[in-house]
């Protein structure tokens, strides 16, 4: 395919690119909290949430191959962990967070032992009973004195008072007011965090060996255990670590609403079925598909979340969605999910790097550049084998 | 006695709503080797026609015939333009397509007839109940050794047995069954003497999900009303039904929905800690237990693994 540009990777023009990138961000994610809308930073936040969510299913789908439909437990578990935590033990919200990762951590450890002797659809069969479960275990008659029943906790948030610090820079405060005034930036940059946290650690897994015996096992786990991989292992730690990073948002979710149930729609299989369409529509195996999808996903659900009337949608949808009841949101991701299969398995990041190509080229940096001399003398030795 | 009788009569009678599901589950299954995901929302979308075609004042014998009508047809369309295709991709794509049709199938129901539950007088609803099969007013229960067995219950168990052993016969003593055999078994050797396979594929996909579509109207009758999240439970205990019995054993299928409405009944009565809210914690841990012990199931062929 012939392209516009071709640069090298590593060179200046695609350090100067990535650059550009990092600057975009940057300059979004400052002016966001400071400048925008509450409302804004309200659906970013959530779109953190997601975004949390569908990475650490990601690690799990995208890159181990286990189905999961079973992670709105663990976000659950998160959201729970907290919510007890603070109300009935006086937990200060924040440090929750480490107990949940781990609580999280162990159940998804402990569902991973039946995932070790079943695959494919039946592992989705598991997870999708776990996900049905959750919701009922907590609503449970025996476990009301821990989890509130049917009826959820209150006051689990973050309690804003006088005492708080304000972390003032001149002046001026990109964290919104801890005293209580103006504190959605404040949720804003926990979500940031939190999503930075768990790219981070996907990132770390992927690059590194555990990642590439992921992909392995997702090819062909036959093969991957012939060449090596411990099976058993690394899907149990896998699916540990999917969970805990899945209970980080579930968590924040808590503490950013103040009131937790069990029937809220993320906590039940619905919410796995929302992280899956993140996941796939933003691009199963890679690491910026679920933050793209996410970002996609909560930007049109708040598009159209108000379109159940036909005046309330714009002239131009009306022929498409007037007769609907409902906003159209679930359906057209739902339509989006069919067709992303047919034309680009591998999501919105798998079109751009189909098409990007046309645009501009990177060359990768041949492997092993830094030992060239040794890579120089190897054909030339085969050569004189031959004259021979 | 006559508690345990009735527990286990009522147990027989939800059962057999799960077993008409797992016997569409486990008919598409054998045939192409997937688990049909929205499987539940088909029929619940036929469940909801039905209740349309209620509307329009057709009586529901009729009317039920009409909604496995509609499922006939939306097995075929989901079997021919969606599965098949992505099937030459890989099972992922298979798996992502059903539960994309799961989605898509809520979402329709709610877009036409809204997010409430139906029927309902606030908008409009000419009937009272959702139409039943059989009747089932207070008085009509019959009594034996003491215990009130409604004629719903006698209807739903009797309606499953039946739909049974035609489903026997015609798997096992008609050209058609043969020809199903044959493409679950063996598909490319089928192909090879002469069955249309995908003629035989499309149509296990339709009878499933015909099948299903009479499974959802039972459920909505049990339930009275119809709204988007009555097959979410459901499915899962067919799925469990379908696991116990074996995925491809349509024998299975339907002993295994039989004994997973019994178990539940039993334990959600007797064993007080379960209680009714954790009935579907039980359908979790058979799912769980048969696939650790014996993932072929009760029925089903052990699958060997060839590298």
């Amino acid at each position: 395919m012939k392209s516009l540009f071709t640069i090298k990777s590593g060179g200046a023009a695609s350090w100067a690119m990535r650059l550009a990138v990092a600057a975009v961000l940057a300059a979004l994610m400052l002016w966001v909290p400071t400048r925008g809308s509450d409302s804004l930073i309200e659906v970013c936040t959530t779109a953190f949430t997601l975004m949390a969510a569908a990475l650490s299913l990601n690690l799990l789908l995208g890159y181990a191959g286990q189905i999961s439909l079973g992670h709105s437990a663990f976000f659950g578990i998160g959201t729970y962990t907290t919510a007890v935590m603070v109300t009935r033990w006086g937990w200060s919200p924040f440090h929750t967070l480490p107990v949940a990762f781990v609580l999280a951590f162990v159940v998804g450890v402990l569902v991973s032992l039946p995932a070790l002797r079943i695959k494919g659809v039946y592992l989705a069969l598991v997870t999708l009973a776990l996900g049905m479960v959750f919701p009922q275990f907590i609503k449970w008659k025996k476990l009301s004195w821990l989890t509130g029943g049917a009826k959820g906790i209150n006051d689990t948030g973050f309690k804003f008072t006088k005492d708080n610090p304000t972390y003032e820079i001149f002046g001026w405060n990109p964290w919104g007011n801890l005293r209580g005034q103006n504190v959605k930036p404040f949720y804003f940059w926990v979500g940031a965090i939190i999503v930075l946290v768990v790219y981070l650690i996907c990132r770390g897994v992927v690059k590194s060996r555990v990642g590439r015996s992921l992909v392995a096992i997702r090819d062909n786990s036959t093969a991957a255990a012939v060449m090596g991989v411990n099976l058993p292992v690394t899907k149990g730690i896998v699916f540990g670590l999917s969970a805990a990073m899945c209970a980080l948002p579930g968590s924040l979710s808590a503490i950013r609403t103040g009131t937790v149930t069990a029937d809220t729609q993320l906590l039940t299989v619905a919410g796995s079925i929302t992280f899956l369409v993140i996941m796939v529509v933003g691009g199963a195996g890679s690491l910026w598909g679920p933050i793209i999808g996410a970002a996609v996903y909560q930007f049109i659900i708040e598009r159209t979340g108000g379109w159940t009337e036909p005046d309330a949608i714009p002239a131009l949808f009306r022929p498409f969605f007037g007769w609907s009841k409902t906003a159209p949101g679930g359906g057209l991701f739902a339509i989006a999910l069919i067709l992303l299969m047919f034309v680009a398995p591998l999501g919105l990041v798998g079109l751009w790097r189909q098409h990007s190509v046309r645009l501009c080229r990177v060359v990768p940096k041949p492997a092993g550049t830094t030992t060239i001399s040794v890579m120089a003398a190897a054909p030339a030795a085969v050569d004189e084998t031959h004259t021979a | 006695m006559e508690l345990f009788l009735q527990r286990t009569v009522d147990g027989l009678s939800e059962g057999s709503v799960y077993a008409l599901l797992a016997l569409g589950l486990v008919i598409i299954y054998r045939g192409t080797g997937h688990l049909n995901f929205a499987h539940g929302e088909m029929a619940l979308f036929c469940a909801y026609a039905v209740y349309q075609f209620g509307e329009w004042g057709i009586p529901i014998g009729i009317a039920v015939v009409m909604g496995m009508g509609v499922g006939f047809l939306v097995g075929a369309t989901a079997e021919v333009a969606l599965v098949r295709p992505v099937a030459r991709k890989s099972a992922f794509a298979v798996f992502i397509v059903t539960i994309g049709l799961f989605q898509f199938l809520n979402w329709l129901d709610g877009a036409i007839w809204g997010g409430q539950q139906l029927p309902n007088t606030g908008v409009g609803s000419k009937q009272i109940s959702y139409p039943s099969l059989f009747p089932s007013a207070d008085t009509d229960f019959v009594s034996i050794f003491g215990a009130e067995i409604t004629i719903k219950s006698l209807g739903t168990i009797g309606l499953v047995l039946v739909l049974s052993a035609v489903l026997f016969f015609v798997f096992n003593r008609t050209k058609l069954g043969l020809a199903m055999r044959a493409v679950a078994s063996n598909a490319d050797s089928a192909k090879l003497v002469g069955i249309r396979t995908n003629t035989v594929l499309m149509l296990s996909w339709r009878i499933a999900a015909a099948i299903g579509a009479l499974g959802g109207v039972v459920t909505a009758g049990n339930a009275q009303s119809v709204s988007q999240s009555l097959m979410f439970s459901v499915f899962i205990y067919a799925s469990a039904a379908a696991t116990l019995g074996g995925f491809d054993s349509p024998l299975g299928a339907v002993v295994g929905g039989l004994a997973i409405g019994v178990i539940q009944n039993l334990t959600a009565g007797y064993v007080e800690w379960v209680g009714q809210e954790m009935k579907v914690g039980v359908s979790f841990l058979v799912i769980v237990a048969v696939l650790l012990v014996k993932p072929s199931g009760l029925f089903g062929t052990a699958k060997v693994e060839r590298v």
